[in-house]
């Protein structure tokens, strides 16, 4: 990002971080370090030293932490409760109607690619844009898009009960560094070298071909070959004679989420191939859009890497669904690894505000200004939800407040009316660790700011940036 | 059959930085100028193939763009904080100016612009940044192209019936310099790319005094970054998955800046995923010439060394691109060229020069029955360790407009014709390890000399039969103990507009020498041109000389250069590097006055 200013740079390398830890939040961290400095600022011109504040603001903090440890909901992460964390983050980024079915996809995504008591690893999600057709169209495939396709024009395009072997076996023939050199010294030397290299890559060939036939005998199964390195023309007509479907440097990161998708192990040598190796798809098809295609990997047995395919009509619309994706699925990491959720819609923010006026009396002396200006500071998180859904965000505040103190329940705005609503039993669900953390960060820098007293700049400023 | 002669063995390009941008944008011009408007030029002389994809576009039409990925920032002419919301796919910003980042061969003519959003819809939309005559002129005659019969003017290129755009625009074009409008290498690229070919970096930018990309660790942990990596990679695969047979890549970098810390990972990369494959790096430098040493220098001499090292160890050959005297602190006078007054200040006019080179250098592995792939080439001069090699042109080749080769050559028997374009140095001796020389330009009937049978031949180079032999016997003559390869080719550089104009008066329109300036001046239409590849001892005065300037630098001044990656230790250990590679290139005749250096 280019930001000049240090202190606006600063904030930025806060959300930059938020991002890069939780994948959230990133918006509510500029608003409330923003909002922390304004309500300091009140207090600073009026001769408070910016020390007390940040006293105040630390113990503001431990306070609510505190609250978020008590407020915080343990519960069982089933489907519906991922759903709603999902949603909640999604419908902030992208419009209801695509948020819906992005949720759907991003939560099974995640439900498909967890193992027990192992950490979940997003990069299972391989995430897939297709340039095509309106953005509702996204889909989760409980398989594997490729971005390329066979390479021979008798190959098969749609291929049933498939069995797949993944290989990282070059089958193209390349002049090798002994054969090198300016000239041969005569044609027959040549063809000679020529004819021995291609024997040795048609060998290979060979192999994979007789594992085929072992394999597949004179059922109708098909038979896939999905190689990382290059496979040459003479080789794909090798293949595509004995009706194998071949696809060529599958990228390096796909080979892994292809074993974890459909089983198999991948091959680095053809020689000790035996049919253990071999994972199975019941459905294997090519999709031809312009000059790209696109090889479908699908109704793999146990999947256990899968593929948001997004579709939009132009390149910002997959931009920003892509990215609306990666939260997405950091929510939803996020709500299992906690094991615990948070009420959203700014009704964690009321009810720390205000626990926080209540606590304030036990704070010493001038500190308590401090923590009455993060008080102030975290209601800008409903402020701006009301301001934001067209509503008048102090009436809102004010309802919202004397609805929570009525009814000591969790209450935040519900955007469609503007009115309080229990966050709670509508489903809005914030993540734990997004809260704590922006806690946390928005504290100190604020702080850090605070206490600075110039700025000066010298020198190449510029790499530091 | 079993022979991959037949296809052409593809190549893939990659650009990286600004300058590489100006260099490539000549280049791919040059290429085009050239492409064959007939098929009666099959079977010998360059296969544009090798360069070049043949694609279709989503509405049918048949495209032919280069087969090239190409990295650049954002920034260069306007404030970039006054954009609005652009309309989507048309962001034309920085080095691309007016030309949109997606190429504009595969717009969907009828874009889908359904929104799913239901609320009201307001555009915003900027005016587009303003283009000068010569794209203005281009588009025109693109325009009337397509309009005429539904074919975009590169499906002329591709059905190789004749392309009619270079005589039109040039006629448009003459005697309209375009030096006044020219800002950006994309104001005079006349190809067409495709959509994947541009990939913008967003993080940095070339004005403001922030965020600019110039130190090398910052390049290199531009692509640290997943989201660079992975684009990359998709990019990379999307061309290299379609070639049946590629040879290898070919990179241009810049060496001054942080481009050559992203040089240096892409070639890691490279290098790594496809072993086998040869990789062929043209490090770039712009020509320097402040007068007085600057912070930047340092940063400028600091990224040329890591770049060298780094980019020499993963890529099969590296060669130094430069009109610039020295790639050290101090400037010196840049390359001059007997007949080509190019301003040495402006990159388009430099840039013009060291692509017309390149597409002379390339033609080994470009020809159409290829002997060699670029593997095999960076093997021959890959003798002990020696990946650094140095270019050197004749541009154009000296060559009166009624002598014969011989006797062109005739007159070059003292000192080889071409100047070294790799900021080396003059040359001592013309001994070298091994070289690879290229003449194209010259036609049938002058290559040999057409003395009548019985007489006496003039010289050895009289004597022989063909144009190739004359080359090799000359080549033998002046480098005794060298292996030599050489190509002739019939086809010269044609070098039409945008192509800059500063050829001497003294050429006439395919670029021979004439006695006197003619009377009126015709536009040069082509030009013979020389180059040799040689891998030469002067490279050990050269980097030596790199090294002792930066063991001179107080490091402890550059703190910041550190802070952006590259550790001091890191640093030191490339500088050790740089003497080893150094010392690939000692001969026993530079050895005494080395260590006469290395006394003072």
């Amino acid at each position: 990002m280019q930001i000049q200013h240090p202190t606006a740079s600063l904030i930025a390398k806060v959300a930059t971080a938020q991002d890069d830890i939780t994948g959230d939040g990133t918006t509510s961290n500029v608003l409330i370090i923003g909002e922390l400095l304004k309500q300091a600022d009140l207090y600073i011109s009026e001769g408070l030293h910016p020390r007390i504040v940040t006293e105040g603001f630390e113990a503001a903090k431990e306070k609510a932490l505190e609250v978020l440890e008590k407020v915080k909901v343990t519960k069982e992460m089933d489907r519906e409760t991922l759903v709603d964390v999902a949603r909640t983050s999604l419908r902030t980024k992208v419009h209801a109607e695509l948020a819906d079915i992005l949720t759907e996809a991003v939560v099974d995504a995640v439900l498909a690619i967890k193992k027990p008591n192992e950490p979940i690893d997003l990069y299972m999600v391989e995430i897939m844009e297709m340039k095509h057709k309106s953005e509702t169209e996204t889909a989760l495939i409980k398989g594997l898009v490729l971005d390329h396709g066979a390479r021979h024009p008798d190959m098969k395009k749609r291929v049933e009960d498939a069995y797949i072997l993944t290989c990282n076996v070059s089958l193209e023939y390349e002049k090798t560094e002994v054969s090198s050199g300016f000239f041969y010294k005569n044609a027959e030397e040549r063809e000679k070298l020529v004819k021995a290299e291609r024997k040795f890559i048609e060998d290979r060939v060979n192999k994979i071909i007789d594992l085929k036939k072992r394999v597949c005998g004179d059922s109708d199964k098909g038979f896939i070959v999905i190689n990382q390195k290059g496979i040459d023309p003479f080789s794909l007509d090798a293949l595509a004679k004995e009706g194998i479907v071949a696809l060529r440097r599958a990228k390096r990161r796909n080979m892994e989420r292809l074993t974890l998708a459909c089983g198999g192990i991948a091959m680095n040598s053809v020689d000790d191939l035996t049919p253990d190796c071999l994972g199975h798809a019941g459905l294997v098809y090519e999709y031809v859009l312009g000059e790209e295609k696109f090889t479908f990997v699908e109704k793999c047995d146990n999947p256990r890497s899968v593929t948001l395919l997004i579709r939009g009509p132009n390149k910002h619309t997959l931009t920003q669904i892509k990215d609306a994706v990666r939260d997405g699925l950091r929510a939803v990491k996020n709500a299992i690894e906690d094991g615990c959720v948070v009420a959203g819609a700014g009704a964690l923010e009321v009810a720390i505000a205000d626990a926080l006026v209540k606590h304030k009396p036990n704070v010493k002396g001038r500190a308590q200004f401090g923590v009455q200006a993060f008080a102030d500071a975290l209601l800008i998180i409903p402020k701006v939800l009301a301001q934001n859904s067209g509503y008048d965000p102090q009436e809102t505040l004010v309802k919202i407040q004397t609805e929570y103190s009525e009814s000591g329940q969790l209450i935040g705005v519900d955007l469609n009316t503007g009115e309080p609503m229990m966050a709670a039993a509508a489903g809005v669900w914030d993540n734990y660790n997004v809260k704590k953390q922006l806690l946390h960060s928005c504290t100190v820098i604020a702080s850090n700011i605070l206490l600075v007293d110039e700025i000066m700049r010298a020198g190449m400023s510029s790499l530091k940036g | 059959m079993f022979e991959a002669g037949g296809l052409p063995r593809a190549a893939l390009t990659l650009q990286l930085g600004g300058y590489a941008g100006c260099v490539g944008a000549h280049w791919w011009n040059l290429q085009d100028a050239a492409l064959p408007c007939s098929s009666e030029a099959q079977g010998q002389g360059l296969c544009p193939d090798v360069l070049h994809r043949a694609g279709r576009s989503p509405s049918g039409q048949e495209t032919y763009t280069p087969r090239l990925i190409l990295m650049d920032l954002k920034g260069g002419r306007e404030p970039t904080g006054s954009r609005t919301v652009a309309v989507p796919g048309q962001d034309a910003l920085g080095n691309l100016n007016t030309l949109p980042q997606e190429g504009c061969l595969y717009g969907d003519p009828k874009r889908d612009t359904s929104v799913a959003w239901q609320g009201n819809l307001i555009t915003h939309q900027e005016d587009p940044p303003t283009r000068n005559l010569f794209l203005q002129d281009l588009s025109k005659l693109q325009g009337c192209l397509s309009s005429e019969g539904d074919l975009g003017p590169r499906a002329h290129a591709l059905s190789k019936d004749g392309s009619p755009l270079p005589t039109q625009l040039h006629v448009s074009q003459k005697g309209r310099p375009l030096e006044g409008s020219v800002q950006v290498w994309s104001d005079y690229l006349r190809v067409r790319l495709h959509p994947r070919s541009t990939c913008m970096i967003r993080q940095y930018n070339y004005d403001g005094e922030s965020c600019q990309l110039e130190a090398f660790g910052q390049g290199e942990s531009l692509l640290h970054d997943p989201t660079y990596q992975e684009e990359l990679e998709d990019r990379l695969h999307f061309y290299v998955e379609e070639c049946d047979y590629l040879q290898g890549f070919q990179i241009l970098c810049d060496l001054d800046n942080g481009f050559s810390g992203v040089g240096a990972k892409v070639t890691e990369l490279l290098h790594d995923e496809y072993s086998g494959r040869g990789i062929l790096t043209w490090g770039l430098t712009p020509v320097i010439q402040n007068t007085e040493v600057s912070g930047k220098d340092f940063y400028r001499l600091m990224n040329t060394v890591l770049g060298i090292v780094h980019l020499s160890s993963h890529s099969s050959l590296f060669c130094p691109l430069s009109l610039s005297g020295s790639l050290g602190l101090r400037p010196e006078a840049p390359v001059t060229l007997p007949y080509a007054h190019y301003e040495a200040s402006l990159n388009y006019h430099s840039s013009a020069i060291l692509a017309t080179a390149l597409d002379t250098l390339s033609v080994p592995y470009r020809l159409q029955s290829s002997p060699i792939s670029m593997a095999q080439l960076a093997d021959a001069f890959n003798v002990s360790g020696r990946k650094v090699v140095t270019a050197g042109a004749a541009l154009p080749f000296p060559m009166a407009h009624d002598q014969s080769l011989p006797d062109a050559l005739c007159n070059y028997q003292l000192a080889v014709p071409w100047a070294l374009l790799s900021s080396c140095g003059e040359p001592k001796d013309s001994c070298c390890f091994g070289q690879a020389v290229v003449l194209r330009g010259i036609g049938k009937e002058k290559q040999s000399c057409n003395c009548p049978p019985g007489s006496q031949p003039k010289s050895a180079l009289h004597a022989c039969g063909t144009g190739e032999e004359v080359l090799e016997c000359y080549l033998h003559a002046q480098f005794p103990e060298t292996f030599s390869t050489s190509y002739l080719l019939q086809e010269p550089c044609k070098v039409s507009t945008p192509y800059p104009q500063f050829f001497s008066a003294l050429l006439n329109t395919q670029g021979f020498l004439l006695d006197n300036p003619p009377r009126c001046s015709t536009a040069l239409e082509s030009i013979p041109v020389l180059t040799a590849v040689q891998s030469s001892p002067v490279l050990y005065s050269a980097l030596c000389r790199l090294y002792k300037e930066l063991q001179r630098v107080n490091l402890r001044r550059c703190a910041s250069y550190f802070s952006a990656g590259v550790e001091l230790s890191d640093f030191q250990e490339a500088l050790h590097e740089l003497r080893t590679l150094a010392q690939c290139y000692e001969t026993s005749s530079v050895l005494g006055e080395s260590e006469d250096e290395d006394s003072d």
